[in-house]
């Protein structure tokens, strides 16, 4: 692999890449405003201007340019290299770049600071971007002095709403143009652009529209400074009050890479964040997706129910167990969840293998919107998974449970989940004598269970979730599990111990060794950590 | 105890012995001795007496400095506190009565004990605040928790909460009632009797305020 020197350190890169990207995967962050992996090369910010040194034997090319000499109180005609941006120029074997050991890159970089700073309103205290923001960060990094324009700033309008999700304010914009090659080179939807110019600049949406594609909430992921915000976390929370696990999304069956911010005072989820992952999302990450946080708090069944009244959870265990016990194996059935992860499907096959029930059927959320993007048809996030681990057993769909309740094959169902997929039958659900449901949600399982078994959601457990693609993908665990809710995995192990038949393992660990011959993992090439971009 | 530091022998004791006081008949029966601290008690009792009875009390604040033992009659009379003492504190407000705080939580986050709790909110469409400023929802200081630092009132960056009502932290008989809401800590005044905020950042209305879009409006 070709190389290139970066302040004294070799840097590899792939061939056409940018100085800005290879140094980037090499873990050395060149600043920038403008620059994002995902997106074209705007190169309008300046903030990565780095110095090229001439090859051996020509003559570097140099401007004329006046400094400030302040021993002689005037300004004397000197030479200064013409700079680069490292986000445009792309790498080559054996370039000599200078970026933090060069004194004029520093000069390059304070005077773009300032300038981008000349019009800010400083409003850090309200800005939802406080704490995350490069404007903060390269201003204690690279900006040498204090602003030095005494006029009234520029002002622009504030709190301008963009559509659903965004809310924009033109003062606090750099005019990186980020959001705009989001809209249209992601989202494929150019409804954003630039007016007028200079210091009069902002972002509008297009007559007539509204930012309402389904990837708006990346225009506000990619935004650098405070500029756009989502109406969804704005003013919700300090982003130096969370913490991260890296979790996978469970809106879909792309199963993209998320962080899940949450704050640990009070244990809920603020907001997801894409997680960089070339093979399965890139740098994105949907609407639907990023907004799918607020169902690990809503929706939520929180407490065990026997016969519809509420009931301490070793109590409705106990009763599950008794109608377990009590059941016959051949007019009994279990039914997986492509809702759930691998670790939980896992469990109640155990559980029917155990209890010698040899029906399993699946039930699924209900198909929904997709695109060639990133959003999938399929809204479960594990219906490979269930698909892969049921194949032994022979798996049977939800229409065939459906028709196995009305020919009375079905009387004791102990069901994962929450959703029934489209096409009816939830209404058949009544005619099960049994029902015991293990469910995240409120749903036509709850409605008709005889016991309600509340399971955490995937924010509260670590589970595996297979994608549409057939990666398997680890989730971790954010917060405890909310009210009395336990992992669906933990519940079913306590009910098969209760009914007198317990599982072999006791811990996750065990648990997965024991799932590693019916679910094999292939955990897929994630990409280096490149760090919050 | 290796055989190195067992030869060095018992450690030598450095210092001055002090003699015990003497046991004797006027010590030991007891009598004597209480009667002469009670004749302390009976000296400063007769003295404060007198000292009420014709006006001739210190001045609390320069008590330190005169003579004699000085006895003020708390709750009814009470030491001037000094000029910047931390008591209870309290949230500024605007002209209109609005909380100053515009909710950014610097105060929570600078707080060592944890005892501030703000939700923010945005104003509403139409607002003239809205866009510049939002305000707290809710403000929540456990008073119970709070160590009176000030940590607060320095990380504050409009002025907005105080801590110079003069009122110390009050007793009281449950722990509810140490909890402060927003609608409480913005009835104290300060010591000056004000209620508003001395940060001077131009308000929505007045001829120093940006505008709201282009043309300043």
């Amino acid at each position: 692999m070709p190389n290139f020197k970066l302040d004294d350190r070799e840097i590899p890169f792939e061939p056409g890449e940018t100085i800005i990207r290879a140094a980037q995967k090499a873990g050395i962050d060149i600043p920038h405003y403008c620059w994002h992996a995902g997106l074209s090369v705007a190169a309008n910010c300046r903030m990565c201007l780095v110095e090229i040194l001439p090859p051996p034997g020509r003559p570097a090319m140099l401007l004329d340019i006046l400094a400030w000499d302040a021993d002689k109180q005037e300004y004397l005609p000197q030479k200064k290299p013409k700079l680069v941006p490292s986000c445009q120029q792309a790498a080559a074997d054996g370039m000599v770049v200078k970026s933090q050991t060069s004194e004029h890159v520093d000069v390059a970089r304070a005077a773009v600071q300032e300038l981008l700073l000349l019009n800010h309103p400083v409003d850090c205290p309200i800005c939802d971007q406080a704490g995350e923001c490069r404007l903060q960060d390269y201003w204690l990094e690279h900006q040498g002095t204090k602003k030095r324009m005494r006029d009234e700033p520029v002002h622009k309008p504030k709190a301008v709403v963009f559509g659903p999700t965004i809310v924009y304010d033109a003062e606090r914009c750099i005019l990186c143009t980020r959001c705009v090659r989001v809209s249209e080179e992601l989202a494929k939807d150019p409804v954003l652009s630039v007016r007028e110019r200079g210091n009069l600049g902002e972002i509008v949406v297009a007559p007539g529209r509204q930012l309402d594609h389904p990837y708006t909430l990346m225009t506000e992921y990619v935004c650098p400074v405070g500029a756009l915000t989502s109406i969804d976390f704005r003013f919700k929370a300090r982003v130096w009050f969370l913490r991260s696990t890296r979790t996978v999304c469970t809106g879909c069956a792309t199963g993209c890479n998320s962080f899940s911010d949450f704050d640990p005072r009070n244990q809920k989820v603020y907001r997801y964040r894409p997680r960089e992952n070339l093979a399965v999302n890139k740098f994105w990450m949907c609407d639907d997706g990023m907004l799918d946080h607020r169902r690990i708090h809503e929706g939520r069944v929180l407490e065990a129910r026997i016969a519809g009244a509420a009931a301490a959870v070793p109590t409705a265990l106990a009763k599950a167990a008794e109608l377990l016990a009590k059941a016959d194996p051949s007019s009994t059935a279990v039914v997986l969840s492509a809702e759930h992860s691998n670790e939980d499907n896992f469990a109640l096959l155990s559980l029917a293998k155990a209890f010698g029930i040899s029906d399993v059927y699946q039930s699924a959320r209900p198909a929904g919107q997709g695109d060639d993007i990133l959003r999938h048809p399929d809204k479960n996030p594990n219906t490979a998974g269930v698909a892969a681990l049921g194949k032994a057993s022979g798996l049977k769909t939800f229409v065939e449970f459906v028709e196995a309740i009305r020919g009375g094959k079905a009387r004791t169902v102990i069901a994962l989940g929450s959703a029934t997929p489209t096409g009816g039958g939830a209404a058949a659900l009544s005619d099960v004598k049994n029902l015991i449901a293990i469910s995240t949600h409120e749903g036509p399982f709850v409605e008709r269970a005889s016991v309600v078994l509340p399971a955490s959601s995937w924010a509260e457990a670590d589970g595996t979730f297979v994608n549409a693609k057939g990666m398997s993908q680890e989730s971790e665990k954010a917060v405890t599990p909310q009210g009395s809710s336990k992992p669906a995995f933990r519940l079913l192990a306590e009910l098969a111990a209760l009914a007198g038949k317990p599982f072999a393992w006791k811990k996750l660990a065990e648990l997965r060794a024991a799932m590693a011959p019916a679910a094999p993992r292939s955990v897929p090439p994630e990409s280096a950590s490149l760090g919050a971009e | 105890m290796n055989n190195e530091t067992a030869a060095l022998g018992p450690k030598k004791v450095v210092g001055t012995p002090v003699p015990r006081p003497q046991r004797t008949a006027s010590v030991q029966t007891y009598i004597p001795e209480i009667a002469k601290g009670l004749g302390i008690t009976m000296k400063h009792f007769f003295q404060n007496t007198k000292e009420m009875a014709f006006g001739q009390r210190n001045d609390p604040v320069l008590e330190a400095i005169e003579d004699g033992i000085n006895c003020i009659s708390y709750p009814e009379q009470k030491r001037p506190y000094p000029a910047r003492f931390r008591g209870v504190h309290r949230l500024t407000q605007r002209d209109d009565g609005a909380p100053r705080c515009v909710a950014c939580l610097c105060c929570s986050t600078a707080c060592p004990a944890q005892c501030i709790h703000i939700e923010a909110g945005e104003y509403p469409e139409g607002d003239p605040r809205r866009g510049y400023e939002r305000f707290p929802q809710r403000f929540v200081i456990d008073e119970l928790r709070c160590i009176f630092c000030g940590f607060c009132v320095e990380a504050c960056p409009v002025d907005a909460i105080r801590m110079d009502t003069g009122i110390h932290a009050a007793p009281y008989d449950s722990r509810e009632q140490f909890i402060f809401e927003k609608e409480l800590l913005m009835a104290f005044p300060g010591r000056d009797g004000s209620h508003l905020t001395a940060n001077p950042r131009h308000e929505p209305g007045e001829s120093t305020h940006p505008g709201l879009d282009r043309d300043h409006h």
